[in-house]
């Protein structure tokens, strides 16, 4: 059998390459590898029989031969590496930001604070989140100065030669007291409840009345991060003809193209965002964080500038999914069914409104769980607090208000003395139910799917 | 600085990297080897598996002086101008990566699982693979595709069935 | 991680020199799966770190006249893939396995694990539960001692500044003592332990009952300790799954767990007394079955 070869091609006349790419400080040439392997690419309109045939990704190969290139993985001639100082305080008003001690270090090429920053807001829908907090610190994990520097060892000594004088100011932490009138305010002036909704449908007085048995119950979900595998990376480049390129691991360019456009002051038709395959989003990579910093730190410098958060700053300066406190009331008739049902659920928004929105609506259409219930009344609400902001995670609200309704079902199952499965089935969707919001639901399979998951893990036999 | 002298992927290279240099950085910065990936830096999620000496261990937890005289596999020495290394055909086949970030890691451990045990039980490939986190698929295709390895490294057939 | 300058010891003595040399302003290196960490992030670097990481003598198995001399820097691998330790003490082999995981167990030794003084270790109660000694090495010789004396508080030894922990004996009298350790952590594979234990035990000769029975546990004090009241328990008492139930909740009383973000306090006194029983039908079961094989 013949010798395998390996990948990587004789190096040799490359080496005095490499050696005069280090003098000139760029980053090392790879010699071009080969792959006698043909990568598979799309093509469009090609149609195939899909039904019945194992798929595989098209970019699958790539993904394990390390072949991909995720943001990170890029190098640019000249670039420089920025990090960004965290306040670490949760609320308070910054005094001054001194830089002169960092500015003045060897390897350090500029430095960057909010007030730099041309327009200093953005959000998917209120723009209340700072670039780089200037005036007010909103939550721990607010950027109060960045770096850009040749290594990454001298911006991370930079950060702690940046002198921020905070005043601290109140702050609060738990929704329920941040609903309160005398509640310290996130965002002075407004009310720290950003958003409401309310859904009514029937006379949930009524309901209650007629009902043989009210239930009542509480449930609350925690934060929770995203986590993805590959942390949020960004790499910015400034033309000198005033345009700029910034290569991110954003999964909605488009929109993070509007909040870029919007911070920097530019129009939008001078901004190109590069966007690669992402290293897992899950709605944690839909808006911009760093990339508007690093453009200006590219501006200042001339250089091109990356930027990787630390698995500590994906915890607390991206959003995370909004923890739920959830109260349930529902009315029951004597055999299981339900006649009325009242839902209240107050959304911790953390400092910003990122996606809240959103969340907050589909949290309340869903909260009344797949079943014919005619007298509800949902209302939700979500507040600031000075804390990570929540956003986006996939179900956008949904997992949450899953979790406490299919509890507070069990609950009312155990009281009643009924199968957890039987008061499903007897309160589900069927085909052509209204949905609280009065959608009309077609291809309605909730029994079905019950039924045959019941048969199939073997419920109604005995358990020991 | 600290000169290191190492054989990559059955190469010798040398570089002089400041003493606080991962392996990490050393094979990513300037090698411009980037399959192994920065994923928490503090050796929990196994994106930056190598395969040291015929271990593998987490890159971002050694000191490029520590890797000084060592053999280092990375992601890229694993496929030959022949082909895919049969690891990484069984997960293309199974479609076992999504986003892909953690792939290199994950099939650098199962290749140390399998040179030492060819015929790994499932339990066995979770043990191997306890390193290695995926936050996409669930892990039951990564587990499907290294049994799928095993049988091909074996030389027996691929259990279609399954 | 901040800038700091790296020097390489070739051998335990070469390591005792240079830590004389810049003792206060230097950390050891070994494994590196905690020192580094540590070193990412803080923003206070010693000056200089030491990687022993290279000095082979420190990396030896070997039995001799103390007992199994275990070098500090043989990694958790190495003590599960030992033909010697799996013979020997199949509870370290468990306690071995159940740190970290592939990847931090071919890096990470046996003393960078003890001289972390993380009360959770899982290598601590093991040992602890075998007698073990440990060995230091300083500018004015070597020292020894039980390991249990090692630790005095949380990530504290009694290590000084200027010594190095060169290796780990257990005593020959314990050679073949049955052992069992069982950890409970949130995960099975990369979780710290809620609560660990480990028990030995010999069986007296002629009747069926405890002899010189040795309970240790971890993550429910500043240390990892003993329970030596549950142990006095046990010692001389008929072996039956009340007295090892007993000995667990007496050695309830003995512990100190805190509530954290892991598990409260109660649900840590509820592990140890199902932990300790657990542990003790282990090192029965050992025993019993090493006893067949004898017979």
């Amino acid at each position: 059998m013949a010798t395998k070869t390996k990948v990587a091609a004789k190096r040799a006349p490359l080496e005095t390459l490499r050696e005069a790419d280090e003098t000139l400080r760029l980053p090392a040439i790879t010699p071009p590898v080969t792959y006698p392997l043909e990568t598979l690419v799309p093509e469009v309109r090609h149609q195939t029989p899909a039904v019945g045939q194992r798929a595989t990704r098209p970019d699958g190969r790539l993904h394990g031969l390390g072949q991909t290139r995720y943001i990170d993985d890029l190098a640019f001639p000249g670039m420089l590496y920025a990090k960004i100082k965290r306040a670490g305080v949760a609320s308070a008003r910054i005094r001054s930001i001194d830089t002169r001690e960092a500015e003045a270090m060897p390897g350090v090429m500029a430095v960057l604070t909010g007030r730099e920053i041309p327009v200093n807001s953005f959000g998917p829908s209120l723009k209340d989140q700072p670039v780089l907090a200037d005036d007010r610190v909103f939550h721990a994990g607010d950027g109060v100065a960045a770096v850009a520097a040749v290594t990454e060892q001298i911006a991370l000594e930079a950060l702690d030669r940046i002198k921020v004088e905070y005043e601290p100011l109140p702050a609060v932490f738990d929704p329920l007291e941040a609903m309160k009138d005398d509640a310290p305010k996130v965002h002075a002036p407004n009310g720290n409840i950003y958003a409401t909704k309310v859904i009514r449908k029937g006379d949930i007085d009524k309901g209650f009345a007629a009902s043989d048995h009210i239930f009542e119950g509480r449930f609350r979900t925690q934060m929770v991060e995203h986590a993805p595998l590959e942390p949020h990376a960004t790499i910015a480049m400034w033309d000198p003809n005033g345009r700029v390129t910034i290569h991110s691991t954003l999964g909605r360019i488009t929109l993070g193209r509007a909040d870029v456009a919007r911070t920097l002051k530019l129009p939008i038709n001078r901004i190109r965002i590069v966007a690669t395959i992402v290293g897992g989003n899950f709605g944690g990579k839909n808006e911009i964080t760093q990339e508007p910093v690093l453009a200006l730190l590219s501006k200042k410098t001339g250089r091109p500038v990356k930027g990787t958060f630390t698995r500590t700053e994906e915890f607390i300066a991206t959003t995370t999914r909004h923890p739920i406190i959830m109260d349930y009331k529902t009315g029951v008739s004597k055999d299981g069914r339900i006649l009325a049902r009242k839902v209240r659920l107050v959304l911790d928004g953390g400092a910003y409104c990122s996606w809240s929105e959103t969340t907050l609506g589909k949290a309340c259409i869903l909260s009344a769980g797949p079943y014919k219930i005619d007298n509800l009344h949902t209302e939700a609400y979500v507040v600031y607090t000075n804390k990570t902001m929540t956003g986006a995670m996939r179900g956008f609200g949904a997992p949450q208000v899953c979790f406490a309704y299919e509890s507070h079902m069990d609950d009312i199952a155990a009281a009643l003395n009924l199968d957890p499965l039987d008061i499903r089935l007897l309160n589900a969707f069927e085909e052509g139910s209204p949905s609280p919001t009065g959608q009309v639901l077609h291809s309605v399979v909730v029994k079905d799917s019950l039924l045959q998951a019941a048969q199939r893990f073997g419920w109604k036999e005995p358990r020991s | 600085m600290a000169n290191v002298t190492l054989n990559v992927n059955g190469e010798a290279r040398t570089a002089s990297v400041p003493p606080e240099t991962t392996l990490l950085k050393l094979l990513r910065d300037n090698f411009n080897l980037t399959g192994a990936k920065l994923g928490c830096d503090v050796g929990d999620c196994g994106a930056c598996t190598v395969i040291v000496d015929g271990k593998p261990v987490n890159a971002c937890l050694m000191l490029a002086g520590q890797a000084d005289g060592r053999d280092v596999l990375t992601i890229e020495g694993l496929a030959t101008l022949d082909g895919l290394h049969p690891i990484q055909k069984a997960f293309e086949d199974n479609a076992s990566l999504q986003c892909g970030f953690c792939g290199p890691g994950i099939i650098l451990s199962a290749k140390a699982l399998l040179d030492e045990n060819p015929a790994p039980t499932a339990q066995q490939i979770r043990d191997a693979l306890a390193g290695n986190l995926c936050r996409c698929t669930g892990y039951t295709k990564i587990i499907e595709a290294v049994q799928d390895a095993a049988r091909a490294l074996r030389g027996e057939p691929a259990d279609k069935a399954a | 991680m901040r800038a700091f300058e790296l020097v390489t010891a070739t051998d335990c003595r070469h390591a005792v020199a240079l830590l004389a040399e810049y003792g206060p302003f230097a950390k050891v290196l070994a494994g590196g799966t905690d020192l580094l960490v540590e070193l990412k992030s803080s923003p206070h670097v010693p000056e200089v770190i030491i990687d022993i990481s290279r000095a082979e003598d420190l990396k030896i198995i070997a039995v001799t006249d103390e007992g199994l001399s275990i070098g500090a820097l043989v990694t958790h691998t190495e003590i599960m893939r030992s033909a010697l330790i799996r013979e020997m003490f199949p509870a370290l082999v468990d306690a071995a396995h159940t740190i970290g995981a592939v990847q931090t167990r071919n890096l990470g030794t046996l003393g960078g694990n003890l001289m972390s003084g993380v009360p959770s270790m899982d290598s601590g109660p093991a040992l602890i539960a075998l007698d073990a000694l440990v060995t230091v090495a300083g500018p004015a010789g070597r020292r020894q001692m039980p390991l249990a004396e090692f630790f005095v508080g949380p990530r504290k030894t009694i290590l000084k500044p200027d010594e190095l922990l060169a290796e780990i004996v257990i005593p020959k009298q314990n050679f073949g003592k049955p052992a069992h350790f069982v950890k409970f952590g949130l995960r099975k594979g990369q979780a710290l332990a809620l609560v660990n234990v480990a028990a030995s035990l010999w069986v007296g000769r002629d009747k069926q009952v405890f002899a010189a029975p040795r309970i240790a546990l971890g993550a429910v004090a500043p240390t990892v300790i003993r329970a030596p009241k549950a142990e006095a328990y046990l010692e001389g008492r008929a072996i039956t799954p009340e007295a090892m139930a007993e000995a667990g909740r007496i050695a309830v009383g003995e512990a100190k767990p805190i509530s954290d973000f892991r598990a409260s306090a109660e649900y840590r006194q509820d592990l140890i007394a199902v932990l300790i029983k657990r542990a003790l039908e282990g090192a029965c079961a050992q025993a019993k079955a090493k006893r067949d094989r004898e017979t």
